[in-house]
Protein backbone atom coordinates (compact mmCIF):
# COMPACT_ATOMS: atom_id res chain seq x y z
CA UNK A 1 0.00 0.00 0.00
CA UNK A 2 2.66 2.44 0.94
CA UNK A 3 4.43 1.65 -2.75
CA UNK A 4 0.84 2.70 -4.07
CA UNK A 5 0.66 5.35 -2.44
CA UNK A 6 4.07 6.59 -3.10
CA UNK A 7 2.82 6.50 -6.54
CA UNK A 8 0.04 8.61 -6.24
CA UNK A 9 1.67 11.20 -4.37
CA UNK A 10 -0.20 14.13 -5.71
CA UNK A 11 -3.75 12.27 -4.72
CA UNK A 12 -2.15 11.92 -1.22
CA UNK A 13 -1.13 15.35 -0.79
CA UNK A 14 -4.80 16.05 -2.02
CA UNK A 15 -6.32 13.89 0.81
CA UNK A 16 -3.66 15.38 3.22
CA UNK A 17 -5.07 19.16 2.30
CA UNK A 18 -8.78 18.43 2.65
CA UNK A 19 -7.98 16.99 5.93
CA UNK A 20 -6.56 20.40 6.83
CA UNK A 21 -9.68 21.79 5.42
CA UNK A 22 -11.94 19.54 7.71
CA UNK A 23 -9.89 20.48 10.82
CA UNK A 24 -10.13 23.85 10.41
CA UNK A 25 -13.94 23.28 10.03
CA UNK A 26 -14.56 21.53 13.09
CA UNK A 27 -12.24 23.18 15.61
CA UNK A 28 -12.55 27.00 14.48
CA UNK A 29 -15.33 28.72 16.13
CA UNK A 30 -14.79 32.42 13.86
CA UNK A 31 -17.45 31.77 10.85
CA UNK A 32 -15.09 33.15 8.23
CA UNK A 33 -12.74 30.82 9.38
CA UNK A 34 -14.73 27.88 9.04
CA UNK A 35 -15.70 29.11 5.73
CA UNK A 36 -12.24 29.48 4.72
CA UNK A 37 -11.33 25.63 6.12
CA UNK A 38 -14.44 24.67 3.85
CA UNK A 39 -12.70 26.19 0.88
CA UNK A 40 -9.37 24.38 1.76
CA UNK A 41 -11.64 21.32 1.09
CA UNK A 42 -12.74 22.81 -2.02
CA UNK A 43 -9.39 23.46 -3.26
CA UNK A 44 -8.47 19.66 -2.35
CA UNK A 45 -10.92 18.26 -4.39
CA UNK A 46 -9.92 20.12 -7.58
CA UNK A 47 -6.49 19.44 -7.12
CA UNK A 48 -7.27 16.13 -6.78
CA UNK A 49 -9.45 16.08 -10.15
CA UNK A 50 -6.75 18.19 -12.23
CA UNK A 51 -4.11 15.77 -10.91
CA UNK A 52 -6.69 12.85 -12.08
CA UNK A 53 -6.24 13.95 -16.55
CA UNK A 54 -2.59 14.13 -16.07
CA UNK A 55 -0.79 12.09 -18.54
CA UNK A 56 2.83 10.98 -18.03
CA UNK A 57 5.08 13.48 -20.64
CA UNK A 58 1.58 14.89 -22.15
CA UNK A 59 1.32 18.06 -23.63
CA UNK A 60 -1.09 20.84 -22.80
CA UNK A 61 -4.09 20.27 -24.82
CA UNK A 62 -4.00 22.89 -27.22
CA UNK A 63 -3.77 22.10 -30.71
CA UNK A 64 -1.79 24.18 -33.41
CA UNK A 65 1.86 24.18 -34.67
CA UNK A 66 4.47 22.02 -32.39
CA UNK A 67 1.60 20.01 -30.31
CA UNK A 68 1.71 16.72 -30.41
CA UNK A 69 0.33 13.44 -28.31
CA UNK A 70 0.01 12.65 -25.91
CA UNK A 71 -2.38 15.38 -24.24
CA UNK A 72 -3.33 16.30 -21.09
CA UNK A 73 -6.71 15.10 -20.65
CA UNK A 74 -9.15 18.47 -20.75
CA UNK A 75 -11.62 17.18 -19.51
CA UNK A 76 -11.26 17.98 -15.82
CA UNK A 77 -9.61 20.92 -16.15
CA UNK A 78 -13.23 22.40 -17.67
CA UNK A 79 -15.36 20.92 -14.89
CA UNK A 80 -13.27 22.09 -12.52
CA UNK A 81 -12.86 24.61 -14.40
CA UNK A 82 -17.10 25.63 -13.56
CA UNK A 83 -16.65 23.65 -9.75
CA UNK A 84 -14.23 26.95 -9.06
CA UNK A 85 -16.66 29.35 -10.12
CA UNK A 86 -19.55 27.79 -8.25
CA UNK A 87 -17.40 27.96 -5.54
CA UNK A 88 -16.61 31.51 -5.68
CA UNK A 89 -20.01 32.00 -5.94
CA UNK A 90 -21.03 30.14 -2.96
CA UNK A 91 -17.80 31.99 -0.99
CA UNK A 92 -19.71 35.58 -1.80
CA UNK A 93 -23.64 34.33 -1.02
CA UNK A 94 -21.22 33.05 2.72
CA UNK A 95 -19.34 35.88 3.17
CA UNK A 96 -22.36 38.20 2.90
CA UNK A 97 -24.20 36.18 5.34
CA UNK A 98 -21.06 36.63 7.66
CA UNK A 99 -21.55 40.04 6.83
CA UNK A 100 -25.44 40.17 7.47
CA UNK A 101 -25.01 38.01 11.26
CA UNK A 102 -22.25 40.50 12.01
CA UNK A 103 -24.69 43.32 11.99
CA UNK A 104 -27.31 41.94 13.43
CA UNK A 105 -25.70 40.45 16.51
CA UNK A 106 -22.53 41.96 16.70
CA UNK A 107 -19.77 38.66 16.56
CA UNK A 108 -18.96 35.91 14.26
CA UNK A 109 -17.84 33.26 16.56
CA UNK A 110 -20.23 30.48 16.54
CA UNK A 111 -20.01 29.61 20.32
CA UNK A 112 -21.00 32.97 21.36
CA UNK A 113 -23.80 32.90 18.34
CA UNK A 114 -24.88 29.98 20.60
CA UNK A 115 -25.05 31.34 23.82
CA UNK A 116 -26.88 34.40 22.58
CA UNK A 117 -29.88 31.99 21.27
CA UNK B 1 -12.04 15.04 25.08
CA UNK B 2 -13.25 16.67 22.30
CA UNK B 3 -9.31 17.32 20.55
CA UNK B 4 -8.85 13.23 20.86
CA UNK B 5 -12.79 12.95 19.31
CA UNK B 6 -11.23 15.61 16.63
CA UNK B 7 -8.10 13.87 15.84
CA UNK B 8 -9.62 10.38 16.06
CA UNK B 9 -12.50 11.57 13.24
CA UNK B 10 -9.08 13.23 11.15
CA UNK B 11 -7.16 9.80 11.09
CA UNK B 12 -10.51 7.59 10.32
CA UNK B 13 -11.16 9.63 7.10
CA UNK B 14 -7.24 10.31 6.32
CA UNK B 15 -7.14 6.31 6.60
CA UNK B 16 -10.12 6.07 4.45
CA UNK B 17 -9.26 8.34 1.44
CA UNK B 18 -5.69 7.20 1.51
CA UNK B 19 -7.14 3.46 1.29
CA UNK B 20 -8.97 4.78 -1.38
CA UNK B 21 -6.13 6.96 -3.13
CA UNK B 22 -3.85 4.02 -3.38
CA UNK B 23 -6.38 1.87 -5.28
CA UNK B 24 -6.03 4.47 -8.10
CA UNK B 25 -4.45 3.82 -11.27
CA UNK B 26 -0.90 4.92 -11.44
CA UNK B 27 -0.82 8.76 -11.27
CA UNK B 28 -0.01 9.88 -15.27
CA UNK B 29 -0.86 6.71 -16.69
CA UNK B 30 -2.08 7.05 -20.10
CA UNK B 31 -4.75 3.77 -19.38
CA UNK B 32 -6.44 5.53 -16.27
CA UNK B 33 -10.65 5.32 -17.22
CA UNK B 34 -10.78 9.29 -17.39
CA UNK B 35 -8.11 9.35 -20.52
CA UNK B 36 -9.60 6.31 -22.66
CA UNK B 37 -13.51 7.66 -22.96
CA UNK B 38 -14.70 10.60 -23.96
CA UNK B 39 -11.71 12.87 -23.37
CA UNK B 40 -10.07 10.51 -26.38
CA UNK B 41 -12.98 11.70 -28.62
CA UNK B 42 -12.48 15.63 -27.75
CA UNK B 43 -9.04 15.40 -28.07
CA UNK B 44 -8.82 13.82 -31.51
CA UNK B 45 -11.85 15.54 -33.29
CA UNK B 46 -11.93 18.73 -31.38
CA UNK B 47 -9.58 20.99 -33.24
CA UNK B 48 -11.27 20.38 -36.49
CA UNK B 49 -15.26 20.34 -35.58
CA UNK B 50 -15.28 22.56 -32.52
CA UNK B 51 -13.84 25.78 -33.45
CA UNK B 52 -11.11 26.29 -30.57
CA UNK B 53 -7.84 25.07 -30.57
CA UNK B 54 -7.47 25.24 -26.73
CA UNK B 55 -9.61 22.12 -25.96
CA UNK B 56 -10.43 23.11 -22.54
CA UNK B 57 -12.62 25.83 -24.59
CA UNK B 58 -13.64 23.64 -26.68
CA UNK B 59 -15.21 21.32 -24.15
CA UNK B 60 -16.51 24.53 -21.77
CA UNK B 61 -18.34 25.99 -24.68
CA UNK B 62 -18.93 23.84 -27.41
CA UNK B 63 -19.05 20.58 -25.95
CA UNK B 64 -20.19 21.21 -22.74
CA UNK B 65 -22.18 24.34 -23.41
CA UNK B 66 -25.56 23.90 -21.60
CA UNK B 67 -23.27 23.61 -18.90
CA UNK B 68 -21.56 26.08 -19.13
CA UNK B 69 -24.62 28.22 -19.47
CA UNK B 70 -25.96 27.07 -16.11
CA UNK B 71 -22.80 27.97 -14.61
CA UNK B 72 -22.94 31.78 -15.95
CA UNK B 73 -26.32 31.93 -14.55
CA UNK B 74 -25.21 30.33 -11.12
CA UNK B 75 -22.63 33.78 -10.93
CA UNK B 76 -24.90 36.06 -11.47
CA UNK B 77 -28.06 34.42 -8.78
CA UNK B 78 -25.28 34.68 -6.67
CA UNK B 79 -24.70 38.35 -6.82
CA UNK B 80 -28.16 38.92 -6.52
CA UNK B 81 -28.57 36.70 -3.56
CA UNK B 82 -25.74 38.81 -2.28
CA UNK B 83 -27.53 42.11 -3.27
CA UNK B 84 -30.44 40.56 -1.39
CA UNK B 85 -28.74 39.82 1.85
CA UNK B 86 -26.84 42.83 2.26
CA UNK B 87 -29.14 45.67 1.32
CA UNK B 88 -32.39 44.14 2.24
CA UNK B 89 -33.72 46.45 5.23
CA UNK B 90 -36.88 45.12 6.75
CA UNK B 91 -36.14 44.92 10.35
CA UNK B 92 -34.07 47.85 10.28
CA UNK B 93 -34.69 48.95 14.00
CA UNK B 94 -34.21 45.60 15.15
CA UNK B 95 -30.77 45.64 13.71
CA UNK B 96 -27.87 46.15 16.12
CA UNK B 97 -24.80 47.30 14.04
CA UNK B 98 -21.72 46.01 15.03
CA UNK B 99 -18.55 48.50 15.75
CA UNK B 100 -18.06 50.34 12.80
CA UNK B 101 -14.95 49.19 11.04
CA UNK B 102 -11.71 51.89 11.39
CA UNK B 103 -11.49 53.54 7.94
CA UNK B 104 -7.77 53.53 6.83
CA UNK B 105 -6.55 55.02 3.32
CA UNK B 106 -4.31 53.31 1.24
CA UNK B 107 -0.67 53.91 1.60
CA UNK B 108 0.87 56.13 -1.22
CA UNK B 109 3.04 52.86 -2.11
CA UNK B 110 -0.15 51.24 -3.17
CA UNK B 111 -1.55 54.05 -4.70
CA UNK B 112 1.06 54.79 -6.57
CA UNK B 113 1.77 51.13 -7.81
CA UNK B 114 -2.07 50.28 -8.85
CA UNK B 115 -2.28 53.51 -10.72
CA UNK B 116 1.00 52.30 -13.19
CA UNK B 117 -0.10 48.66 -13.12
CA UNK B 118 -3.70 49.62 -14.51
CA UNK B 119 -3.64 49.89 -17.76
CA UNK B 120 -1.29 46.17 -18.05
CA UNK B 121 -3.57 44.50 -15.87
CA UNK B 122 -6.50 45.69 -18.05
CA UNK B 123 -4.56 44.74 -21.58
CA UNK B 124 -3.35 41.32 -20.22
CA UNK B 125 -7.18 40.77 -19.01
CA UNK B 126 -8.47 41.54 -22.13
CA UNK B 127 -5.49 39.59 -24.15
CA UNK B 128 -6.81 36.64 -21.96
CA UNK B 129 -10.41 36.67 -23.15
CA UNK B 130 -9.70 37.72 -26.26
CA UNK B 131 -7.13 34.39 -27.13
CA UNK B 132 -8.83 32.30 -25.09
CA UNK B 133 -9.17 29.51 -28.12
CA UNK B 134 -5.61 29.37 -28.71
CA UNK B 135 -3.76 29.77 -25.73
CA UNK B 136 -4.53 28.81 -21.92
CA UNK B 137 -7.30 31.58 -20.92
CA UNK B 138 -10.73 32.74 -21.66
CA UNK B 139 -13.44 34.60 -20.40
CA UNK B 140 -13.63 33.69 -16.70
CA UNK B 141 -10.14 33.77 -15.93
CA UNK B 142 -9.33 37.25 -17.72
CA UNK B 143 -12.64 38.59 -15.82
CA UNK B 144 -12.03 37.87 -12.75
CA UNK B 145 -8.81 39.70 -13.93
CA UNK B 146 -10.61 43.18 -15.12
CA UNK B 147 -12.70 42.49 -12.03
CA UNK B 148 -9.67 42.53 -9.65
CA UNK B 149 -8.57 45.63 -11.72
CA UNK B 150 -11.96 47.33 -10.67
CA UNK B 151 -11.64 46.27 -7.33
CA UNK B 152 -8.19 47.67 -6.86
CA UNK B 153 -9.18 50.89 -8.07
CA UNK B 154 -12.29 51.01 -6.09
CA UNK B 155 -9.55 50.22 -2.91
CA UNK B 156 -7.08 53.48 -4.49
CA UNK B 157 -9.48 56.10 -5.83
CA UNK B 158 -11.72 58.85 -4.11
CA UNK B 159 -15.14 57.41 -3.60
CA UNK B 160 -16.51 59.61 -6.12
CA UNK B 161 -13.72 58.72 -9.12
CA UNK B 162 -13.86 55.14 -8.32
CA UNK B 163 -18.06 55.50 -8.43
CA UNK B 164 -17.61 57.13 -12.02
CA UNK B 165 -15.29 53.49 -12.93
CA UNK B 166 -18.83 51.64 -12.80
CA UNK B 167 -21.60 53.78 -13.32
CA UNK B 168 -25.00 52.63 -11.85
CA UNK B 169 -27.20 52.04 -14.80
CA UNK B 170 -24.79 50.56 -17.36
CA UNK B 171 -23.30 48.43 -14.76
CA UNK B 172 -26.86 47.07 -14.00
CA UNK B 173 -27.26 46.06 -17.62
CA UNK B 174 -23.47 43.94 -17.97
CA UNK B 175 -24.35 41.95 -14.84
CA UNK B 176 -26.62 40.17 -16.64
CA UNK B 177 -24.27 40.36 -19.80
CA UNK B 178 -22.72 36.19 -19.82
CA UNK B 179 -26.15 35.20 -19.24
CA UNK B 180 -28.06 37.44 -22.30
CA UNK B 181 -24.65 36.46 -24.63
CA UNK B 182 -25.28 32.72 -24.24
CA UNK B 183 -29.49 33.09 -24.81
CA UNK B 184 -28.28 35.56 -28.10
CA UNK B 185 -26.03 32.81 -29.60
CA UNK B 186 -28.35 30.15 -28.35
CA UNK B 187 -31.54 31.50 -30.02
CA UNK B 188 -28.85 32.26 -33.27
CA UNK B 189 -28.38 28.59 -33.39
CA UNK B 190 -32.11 28.04 -33.03
CA UNK B 191 -32.70 29.91 -35.83
CA UNK B 192 -29.98 29.15 -38.54
CA UNK B 193 -29.81 25.27 -37.60
CA UNK B 194 -32.60 24.37 -35.19
CA UNK B 195 -31.02 23.65 -32.41
CA UNK B 196 -30.55 25.27 -29.33
CA UNK B 197 -26.87 26.89 -28.79
CA UNK B 198 -25.77 24.89 -31.74
CA UNK B 199 -22.89 25.43 -33.64
CA UNK B 200 -21.88 24.39 -37.06
CA UNK B 201 -19.23 21.48 -37.38
CA UNK B 202 -18.53 21.37 -40.90
CA UNK B 203 -14.84 22.19 -41.84
CA UNK B 204 -16.27 25.23 -44.48
CA UNK B 205 -18.06 27.16 -42.00
CA UNK B 206 -15.71 26.78 -39.02
CA UNK B 207 -14.78 30.87 -39.16
CA UNK B 208 -18.33 31.45 -37.63
CA UNK B 209 -17.96 28.60 -34.97
CA UNK B 210 -14.92 30.52 -33.80
CA UNK B 211 -16.72 34.00 -34.20
CA UNK B 212 -19.23 32.48 -31.83
CA UNK B 213 -17.03 31.31 -29.37
CA UNK B 214 -15.65 34.43 -29.60
CA UNK B 215 -18.84 36.61 -28.45
CA UNK B 216 -19.45 34.13 -25.54
CA UNK B 217 -16.07 34.46 -24.74
CA UNK B 218 -16.57 38.20 -24.52
CA UNK B 219 -19.30 38.32 -23.08
CA UNK B 220 -18.26 35.81 -20.15
CA UNK B 221 -15.52 38.26 -19.64
CA UNK B 222 -17.65 40.86 -18.99
CA UNK B 223 -20.64 39.61 -17.60
CA UNK B 224 -17.93 38.34 -14.89
CA UNK B 225 -15.67 40.85 -14.35
CA UNK B 226 -18.92 43.18 -13.27
CA UNK B 227 -20.62 40.78 -10.96
CA UNK B 228 -17.31 40.21 -9.00
CA UNK B 229 -16.63 43.83 -8.97
CA UNK B 230 -20.23 44.43 -7.79
CA UNK B 231 -20.43 42.05 -4.77
CA UNK B 232 -16.82 43.69 -3.61
CA UNK B 233 -18.81 46.67 -3.74
CA UNK B 234 -22.03 45.74 -1.72
CA UNK B 235 -19.76 43.99 0.79
CA UNK B 236 -17.66 47.15 1.32
CA UNK B 237 -20.46 49.86 1.34
CA UNK B 238 -21.79 51.21 4.90
CA UNK B 239 -25.20 51.34 5.38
Amino acid sequence: MIDALWQNLDYAASVVLFCIGLYTVITRENLIKKFMGLNIMETAVFAFIVALGVVEGGDAPIAGSGAAPPFINPLPQALILTGIVVAVSTTALALSLIIRIWRQCGTIEADELREAE
Amino acid sequence: MKRALTAALLVAVAALLLAAVAELPPHGSPDSPPYTHVSAYYLEHGPDEAGAENMVTNVILNYRGFDTQGEVTVIVTAMLAVLAVLLWTGQAEGDQPGPAPAATGSSLVVRFIVRVMAPFIAVFGIYVILHGHVTPGGGFQGGTMIGALVIALTLVLEDTRSAALLPRRPARLLQVAAPLTFFGVGVIGLVLWGEYLYYPRDPSSLWITELLLLVVEAGIGLGGAIVIATIFRVMGAQR
